[in-house]
């Protein structure tokens, strides 16, 4: 394998893994702050992708305009998903319940977005394009390297950073945090636990969709993006639950492994990454960073 | 379903009956075979129920082990390997292998728990599926295997859907009775142990791990056993049915009907696969209608339409000033 094949390899690695660990820093986060696990994950990236999409190609809007109007939709649909799947569930007295009340959420987002958007793939341009309409391309030292796999990383990255910094550094974080261990005593407080986990699904669906934005022009708009959420369940595994630093590393290693074993097993990569997962469940339940929290969804 | 003759046995059995014997009268060809799929895919959710219905362990894993019985199935029948087997031996043993196979996994697998097991089996569906998909000699890869003979029992070949249903039909009330003497057994009260608290079930003495392992292996049997049927029924098979959607089609299922209920996991196949076929009508909405009822019904009834039925006999018989039946659960 030669050095700019490797590059641009890492390069769509580290960006798919980027996606991916969006995807996981939101499952996590959920995990935190209710204890449900989100099989309907991948499927709000899905919808993110067909939104913003849509604002772009249907409604014509600039960038500038499509962000705020985008991000006013991922409000809405948050609140939506945390009053219709979540809230009227959490007391639950089957733990499957859940779970499942996600999985019909998951096959909702399919449908809906089918019905509303058609079932054909559709293509959204790259954000940088050259003169000709094409991806645009970055060059350094003379390695070609792919603008949106780029932008995917930075926008992922600096992301992934404000809200981690959200979360472990400012003071509304851990009033949310507080809220998540422990909603009663919380409550009594003066922290609103319905606020606190309002603005979590808010978050977690930001996050998911603004992934699903970014990798639309790679992967196009389909509704079977959701099952890239398979991959960020893998990322979990492997960081450890309820860890969003391991969460991160393992949702990259995830998206190196599947980019590189395409070059050498192509109809098998899955079988790496899950064998991967198999793996480091067997021999290392705890995940490489060893979550504080226990098995708690 | 204690008492030998209570009235609700009676007009379960009767209900059975009129079903048997109208079924294949009023259906033919296409609704048959719909019919007929999900009685194969009861004898699959029969396994999901020993798992999450009594273990309380939420497994994918089920269509791994559907795709392996369909799979050895076709080749053990076909002569791609060289081997023909006469189909009705190899359909015997089809379960016993797997029983054998879903053990050893099992036996790895099991020593996670909780969430960290529920992924383990996505993984394993994620494997199978990339390995069904692809490896040629022993799967097809993407085109499947085709031409696998249909079940043979002394001499008498089954061709048409309506002769299959009653064998079909008979399979599934033997699966379902063995569910239910599961349920009454000392292994059935050590999985629901389990399911209620873990760590209470570990401090009365109850093997965790190795009552877990052997439901496992009981729902790998059985899903492989639904499809080495489903394989000969189609005359095909092909990877597209073993993935991670289907599998958790097949979860929906068993959550549908009442995940801890012989009757319930029946009726939920039924109504999984017959019901979008009655409104085909509404065809672009049914996915979406589905997707609500199924939110709907964990939000109001999380054990599912057995649930349901339990929860209104309770209100009438309490309305009625009857002696209460225990059956609760």
């Amino acid at each position: 394998m030669d050095f700019r094949l490797f590059c641009t390899l890492a390069l769509n690695g580290i960006a798919m893994g980027v996606v991916y660990a969006m995807l996981a820093m939101g499952l996590i986060l959920l995990i935190r702050a209710v204890g449900v696990m989100n099989f309907a994950q991948g499927d709000l990236l899905m919808f993110g992708a067909y939104v913003t999409s849509s604002l772009i190609l249907d409604f014509e809007l600039p960038l500038y305009l499509m962000i705020p109007v985008s991000f006013i939709c991922f409000v809405v649909i948050g609140l939506v998903f945390m009053f219709t799947i979540y809230w009227p569930l959490r007391k639950a007295s089957y733990p499957a319940a859940t779970i499942i009340a996600t999985m019909g959420a998951s096959i909702i987002l399919k449908e809906l977005a089918t019905l509303i958007w058609g079932a054909l793939p559709r293509s959204l341009p790259p954000i940088i394009t050259d003169a000709n309409g094409k991806p645009g391309i970055l060059y350094i030292g003379g390695i070609p390297l792919q603008w949106q796999y780029v932008l995917t990383i930075i926008v992922g990255a600096i992301l992934i950073f404000l809200i981690h910094m959200l979360f472990e550094k400012l003071y509304v974080g851990k009033m949310m945090q507080a809220a998540c261990q422990d909603s009663y005593a919380a409550n009594l407080m003066g922290v609103p636990a319905i606020a606190t986990i309002s603005a979590t699904y808010i978050i977690v669906v930001c996050l998911a969709s603004v992934g699903g934005f970014m990798i639309a022009p790679i992967y196009m708009v389909r509704n079977t993006l959701g099952t890239l959420q398979l991959r960020a369940f893998a990322g979990v595994v492997i960081g450890g639950f309820g860890n969003i630093k391991g969460a991160i590393i393992g949702s990259l290693i995830v998206g190196l492994v599947e980019v590189f074993s395409t070059v050498f097993l192509s109809g098998y990569k899955d079988v790496t990454v899950f064998m991967l997962i198999i793996l480091f469940l067997l021999i290392r339940p705890q995940g490489l960073f060893g979550g504080k929290i226990a098995d708690k969804a | 379903m204690k008492r030998k003759f209570s009235p609700e046995a009676i007009v379960l059995v009767s209900l059975l009956v009129l079903f048997i014997i109208i079924t294949p009268r009023v259906l033919s060809g296409y609704s048959m075979n719909v019919v007929n799929i999900a009685l194969m895919f009861a004898i699959v959710a029969y396994g999901i129920s020993v798992m999450l219905g009594m273990g309380g362990q939420l497994t994918f894993a089920a269509v791994s082990f559907m795709g392996g019985g369909a799979y050895f199935m076709a080749n053990m029948c076909t002569d791609r390997l060289g081997i023909n087997m006469p189909t009705l031996p190899a359909l015997l043993l089809t379960p016993v292998v797997f029983a054998g196979i879903a053990f050893v996994i099992g036996l790895l697998l099991l020593k996670l728990s909780g969430t960290y097991f529920t992924f383990s089996t996505i993984a394993l569906v994620q494997v199978t599926y990339a390995f069904y998909n692809n490896y040629k000699p022993l799967f097809g890869g993407a085109d499947g295997i085709s031409g696998i003979p249909t079940l043979n029992l002394f001499g008498y070949k089954f061709t048409s859907y309506n002769t299959w249903f009653y064998v079909l039909i008979f399979l599934v009330i033997i699966v379902a009775v063995i569910v239910e003497l599961i349920r009454d057994s000392q292994l059935g009260r050590s999985l629901a142990a389990i399911r209620d608290n873990e760590t209470a079930a570990l401090t009365m003495g109850i093997n965790v791990y190795m009552t877990k392992v052997i439901a496992f292996t009981i729902a790998g049997a059985l899903a492989a056993f639904g499809g080495a049927l489903w394989c000969m029924h189609g005359r095909f098979v092909g990877s597209d049915m073993f993935n991670y959607l289907n599998a958790a089609q097949f979860i929906i299922m068993a959550m549908l009907g009442g995940v801890n209920n012989t009757v319930g996991i029946f009726v939920g196949a039924l109504l999984v696969k017959v019901l979008p076929e009655i409104l085909r009508s509404l065809q672009s909405y049914m996915q979406l209608i589905w997707g609500f009822f199924i939110i709907l019904l964990m939000v109001f009834m999380p054990t599912g339409l057995a649930g349901l039925y339990e929860q209104i006999k309770a209100n009438i018989k309490h309305k009625l000033q009857k002696k209460r039946e225990g059956a609760g659960q």
